[in-house]
């Protein structure tokens, strides 16, 4: 089913599957391309993007914590000025070796997004240099921005608490019975107790 | 003979009378509070009247703002400001992320409670503080420098030890002097 709107996208699809045989991709709206690649393969997709589609914008990378399936998904944002629209090139990779390529010999400020994804995530990046420290400063311990870091329990255990809010409690129960309606599912596992 | 006491009294209050109305205020914003002083220092609130007005270093300064969050990154600069300051010198805690955490309360880089960490004489509640509430704490302030109760930075000598124990639980890698004033 190709939209009219989404011509222009659909074309880029379609040359980029041209290019690649081992990738998956669609439309996901106007100006929207979504591609999932495999990580031997991104440096290829991510060079054909700039050189060849006009892709020269890299506009962001964004890392996911798949805790469950253990694995990260790192998500490289391309812009292109020509025919303005946006790339999405997602890599999972493994969370328990997690070695992502390095890009930044494409792009220079990929740099800092991988120092930053290196500090916040604990990814590494194969051939980055920098400095280790980028925005944390002398951080011990499990990188803070994966899931399985627990902050209210670091909270508690660096920082005090103000004497005389003991009695803070979670109040959602109350308020559900009060309104007669039900904890949605994704909220049960923030609960407190 | 003149009597002492009483002449140390006249003395005392005319230097209180003195300090409460000329407080220079570190220019160090620390947090999202900072976007609150402009406003309470130019034309329309106009802080100056009070004897309130900027201080480009800390050795010039009387009075350091903790304004909102406090990262303990920024706290290693913070007591290092601090310390500089030549006495006597107040601390104004501002905001509710200075007296609790606030909505960061829970958040693994910023502290919780100022006053575990350098003596703090006035809080000012809200997120943010207006203008208005900026003025009163400073006011707040103004009283208890005349009343000689603003002592914060005595008790922060007296009590060296306990604040640095606390401080180092946060900052571990100590890489300042132990006594910088």
């Amino acid at each position: 089913m190709s939209n009219e709107k989404t011509q222009n996208e659909q074309i880029i699809l379609d040359k980029l599957f041209e290019s690649f045989s081992n990738i998956e991709g669609s439309v996901r709206r106007e100006r929207r391309i979504e591609l999932k690649v495999s990580k031997d393969h991104v440096l290829s997709v991510l060079l054909y993007a700039k050189e060849q589609l006009s892709f020269f914008h890299l506009s962001h990378i964004s890392c996911v914590d798949w805790l469950e399936d253990n694995q990260f998904e790192l998500i490289y944002i391309l812009w292109s000025h020509e025919t303005q629209m946006q790339l999405f090139v997602k890599i999972l990779i493994d969370r328990e070796k997690p070695v992502a390529p390095n890009i930044d010999y494409i792009w220079r400020h990929a740099n800092t997004y991988e120092r930053e994804i290196r500090e916040m995530y604990g990814i590494e990046f194969k051939g980055l240099v920098g400095e280790q420290e980028f925005i944390l400063e002398d951080w011990e311990g499990m990188p803070p921005m994966r899931r399985d870091f627990d902050t209210k329990e670091y909270a508690e255990e660096t920082f005090f608490d103000r004497p005389g809010r003991e009695d803070a409690k979670d109040v959602r129960e109350e308020i559900i019975e009060r309104s007669r309606e039900e904890l949605p599912d994704f909220a049960k596992k923030y609960s407190r107790d | 003979m003149v009597n002492d006491r009483d002449s140390q009294k006249i003395v005392d209050y005319m230097k209180n009378f003195a300090r409460k109305h000329s407080l220079f205020v570190m220019a160090y914003g620390t947090g999202c509070g900072a976007i609150e002083i402009p406003p309470t220092m130019t034309s329309r609130y106009d802080a100056e009247r009070f004897g309130i007005r900027g201080a480009a270093t800390p050795r010039q300064a009387d009075v350091l703002l903790i304004t909102g969050y406090l990262a303990t990154k920024t706290l290693k600069r913070v007591i290092r400001v601090y310390e500089q300051m030549q006495g006597p010198k107040y601390v104004i805690g501002f905001g509710s992320c200075t007296i609790n955490g606030g909505m960061y309360w829970d958040s693994y880089n910023t502290i919780n409670l100022l006053d575990k960490y350098i003596p703090v004489d006035v809080y000012i509640n809200g997120c943010m503080p207006r203008p208005e509430a900026v003025i009163s704490g400073f006011i707040k302030l103004q009283q208890l420098i005349q009343d000689g109760k603003a002592d914060g930075w005595k008790h922060y000598q007296d009590n060296l030890d306990d604040y640095r124990e606390n401080q180092k639980k946060v900052i571990k890698n100590w890489n300042m002097p132990d006594f910088s004033w």
